[in-house]
């Protein structure tokens, strides 16, 4: 049986051969939903679920990824990809709440006990990678942000304003 | 003893204070949403209210201030710690509504706005102290003493410098006037 795909927030680029979800009958959704409060799937449905750039969006990020995680079955990917803080993009769209950096899905994985409160979902991070503008891809700043976590956070903390990022994109585990 | 406040106190509470969280697995004395009610206590209770790391997560901010001066006594301070826009922990947490930077409250002061009292509120209180801290680099190089020592440093900081020495933290005292 071929994998069993939800694209959430498809529009008029539907991930091939995935169950498409969105508000807009405009697009290519299969499903029609107000999909930010709830996903109208049963526990367990899909082996992969693709969020492409939609959590910046949503009033609830934490709602939305419990959401997602109860769609999920155990061990199914999901991929989430976003603007980066630093980016222009992040800023073009008024309907843009959250500002995300690449490690603002940290309370996913390895959080202290006191934050099950906020994310019970636990989504385990299994890739990581960061675009960065072009410019900088060139001069191998990209490969050394994706390259090493440390350089990573020391970008984050001390360059990503001067040399900015693009995209975040996450590869998670569903773990259950 | 002084009453104090300690909304948003997590497992950490302040020593001595009155605990208010809406997580239960916390050390707080009083379970309650901000944004849901505001803060459950008479007017004029507490000689401080202390909020760490939450103004920046309210849904209202204007609304909440409001509500940290009507429990806190005429004289007494209002005490918040929160991130600097530039900083990275500004963004690491999606549940960060507002990117904050150190002329964020000027609302709230009277004549705040070049001279002026601004509309957006009837509560006043009055910058009482504010220390800001930037990364360690910019630190060790004496940014941050100069930020904290000239007002007229901290302006050219802001406008200028701040994407590049970039700022961590923010904290506030307010004296609350009535």
């Amino acid at each position: 049986m071929p994998p069993r795909i939800l694209d959430i927030g498809c529009g008029r680029k539907k991930y091939p051969g995935s169950i498409g979800i969105d508000l807009s009958p405009a697009g290519q959704a299969d499903v029609l939903c107000d999909w930010t409060r709830t996903l109208p799937f049963r526990d367990g449905s899909f082996d992969e679920v693709r969020l492409i750039h939609i959590i910046e969006e949503v009033d609830n990020i934490f709602r939305m990824l419990g959401e997602v995680h109860r769609v999920a079955r155990p061990g199914a990917r999901v991929i989430i990809v976003t603007p980066h803080y630093t980016d222009h993009a992040s800023y073009c769209s008024p309907a843009h709440r959250w500002h995300l950096s690449s490690f603002s899905l940290w309370f996913f994985s390895d959080r202290p006990a006191e934050y099950d409160y906020y994310a019970p979902a636990n989504l385990r991070e299994r890739r990581v990678h960061v675009e960065l503008l072009q410019l900088w891809r060139l001069l191998g700043f990209q490969f050394l942000v994706n390259h090493s976590r440390r350089f990573r956070r020391f970008w984050e903390y001390y360059l990503s304003f001067v040399v900015r990022g693009k995209t975040v994109e996450w590869e998670l585990e569903a773990v259950k | 003893m002084p009453r104090i406040l300690d909304v948003g106190c997590g497992p950490a509470k302040y020593p001595g204070s009155i605990g208010l969280d809406m997580n239960p697995s916390t050390a707080a004395d009083v379970i309650a949403h901000l944004d849901k009610g505001g803060v459950p206590f008479r007017d004029n209770s507490f000689d401080q209210v202390r909020a760490e790391h939450i103004i920046e997560h309210v849904a209202d901010i204007i609304a909440t201030m409001e509500e940290f001066h009507r429990v806190t006594k005429p004289g007494g301070t209002i005490w918040l710690v929160t991130p600097h826009y530039t900083d990275f922990s500004s963004f690491r947490d999606p549940t960060h509504r507002w990117h904050l930077n150190t002329y964020s409250f000027l609302y709230f002061y009277p004549g705040g706005m070049h001279g002026r009292d601004m509309w957006y509120t009837r509560v006043r209180m009055r910058e009482k102290k504010l220390n800001v801290k930037l990364l360690k680099l910019w630190k060790t190089l004496g940014f941050e003493f100069l930020v904290n020592r000239s007002r007229f440093f901290r302006q050219f900081w802001e406008h200028y410098l701040s994407f590049v020495i970039r700022g961590k933290l923010m904290e506030f005292t307010f004296e609350v006037i009535k």
